[in-house]
């Protein structure tokens, strides 16, 4: 039945549909649902709308933010020691200032002939000198440096300490193993022993592993073949109810046709 | 005892930075989700969400406390997410990709009894629903998330949108039947395959 004081009016409709306002004229508008097709199909199309809108979840994510109060920095000791901002010019004009006298004082030398282009300071001498000359001071201060008994001390406590924890072992000429460092002495047939007894262990630890692995990938099939199914029964469900609704359509139209052509007649 | 969030917002204005913290924990989730639903970028909602709070945290000595806290932030995010939008010259949502991500899956199962199935229908519906909301004009899509996801009443969002009620509910009404046509269109979900719902 055709109201227009409800019939095509959102406010209520809204109001209905999210509980809203006063309880009267929803109940009033619940009975007028009853009776009118039109809005009942309109209500519960948005009510299905409200439901599907519950499926949409935003992704999660870390959230971790915080205001964090910096405090302000206390003035230094040396502020008043701070230049004001000076020009380009001025800046420019004090680097050149501070090279050429850096030049001045180091009595740089800059040499082009056969042998290419050297740069020298005043203070240094030519290479070949320079390299005699430092290796014949070098070896006697190396030599006589008071650090040096100190260093192969400690050179000599690296050594044994290594033999000690160096678990590598060598086999002797009597078809026995000792360990470099000294201790106990192992047999070939212990050394065997031994040696099985860690690739067995690693075996089992690489089935464990695999087993693991093989379970995992079992299971993500079965996931994936799931989803997959899901994802067709879905797609044709939709296809299904498409060609119904179109198969109701026409069926409609035919009546319609043989309606009014039983009418004609 | 709970404190809530006008005391919150007084002590922060005096300057207890951990009071403002407090309203962070408790708002950056809704806030993050009404930026999801607006732009569809985690990324970018991360970052509109850092912005919405920087912004709130700057202009709190200005707030008077004539709307609730929660309904200025709501603003505050609304007006960053247009200009994202607007800068970016971006669509509201990025559609995720179609494929179905098993890991994906299993970690979104939200309790044991959910089986693999529910997920993958969940999921799909969800992306229709999101792709669907991406058709709507600004206004209707902020009025749906407001009122569906953030339960603000109507006349919050009025105040928030600045609008008359009525203009809010024609938008809410116009917006949820262009969803339901959308989403009709695309056939989404196994009740709509299926036919109707009952109300």
């Amino acid at each position: 039945m055709n109201d227009p004081r409800y019939c095509g009016n959102p406010d209520i409709l809204m109001s209905y549909l999210y509980e809203d306002g006063d309880e009267p004229e929803r109940h009033a508008f619940e009975a007028h649902l009853q009776s009118c097709e039109r809005c009942a199909t309109d209500a519960a199309g948005l009510r299905a709308v409200r439901d599907d809108l519950a499926a949409w979840t935003p992704p999660e994510t870390v959230l971790d933010f915080r205001v964090v109060r910096n405090p302000a920095p206390a003035p230094s000791r040396w502020a008043w020691l701070t230049l004001p901002p000076m020009p380009a010019w001025a800046q420019l004009a004090a680097a050149s200032l501070v090279v050429g006298v850096a030049v001045g004082l180091s009595g740089l030398e800059i040499q082009y002939d056969r042998q290419g282009l050297v740069v020298r300071t005043g203070w240094s001498k030519p290479a070949a000198a320079r390299t005699a000359d430092a290796s014949a001071a070098a070896k006697p201060a190396d030599a006589d440096a008071p650090w040096r008994a100190d260093l192969v001390a400690a050179q000599e406590q690296l050594r044994n300490e290594w033999r000690q924890t160096l678990p590598v072992s060598t086999t002797t000429g009597q078809g026995e193993v000792s360990p470099i460092g000294g201790g106990k002495a192992m047999s070939d047939g212990e050394y065997m022993a031994r040696v099985r007894q860690l690739i067995e262990a690693s075996e089992t630890r690489q089935e464990r592993e695999l087993a693991l692995r093989l379970t995992q990938v079992v299971r993500d099939m079965e996931n994936q073949r799931r989803a997959d199914m899901t994802r067709v029964a879905n797609g044709l469900g939709v296809l299904e109810g498409r060609t119904g609704a179109a198969v109701a359509q026409q069926r409609e139209m035919m009546n319609y046709l043989v309606r009014v052509s039983q009418k004609q007649q | 005892m709970t404190v809530t969030d006008e005391e919150l917002v007084a002590r922060s204005i005096a300057g207890d930075t951990e009071s403002f913290n407090q309203l962070i924990l408790r708002w950056e989730r809704p806030i993050y989700a009404l930026a999801y639903r607006q732009i569809g970028r985690e990324e970018d909602a991360r970052d509109i969400v850092q912005d919405a709070f920087l912004r709130a945290f700057r202009a709190l000595p200005g707030f008077k406390g004539e709307a609730k806290f929660s309904s200025w932030l709501y603003r505050i995010t609304l007006n960053l997410c247009r200009d994202f939008m607007r800068r970016a010259r971006r669509a509201p949502f990025a559609p995720t990709p179609e494929g179905v991500d098993v890991e994906n899956v299993a970690s979104a199962q939200t309790s044991a009894a959910e089986s693999i199935e529910d997920v993958v229908t969940r999921q799909d519906l969800s992306r229709h629903v999101a792709r669907a909301m991406g058709t709507l004009p600004e206004e209707q899509r902020s009025a749906i998330l407001l009122k569906e996801y953030h339960g603000l009443t109507f006349q919050e969002i009025a105040e928030l949108q600045g609008c008359p009620l009525s203009t809010v509910k024609t938008r809410l009404y116009q917006g949820l039947t262009m969803l339901r046509r959308e989403l009709d269109r695309r056939g989404t979900g196994p009740a709509r395959a299926g036919g109707s719902r009952t109300p």
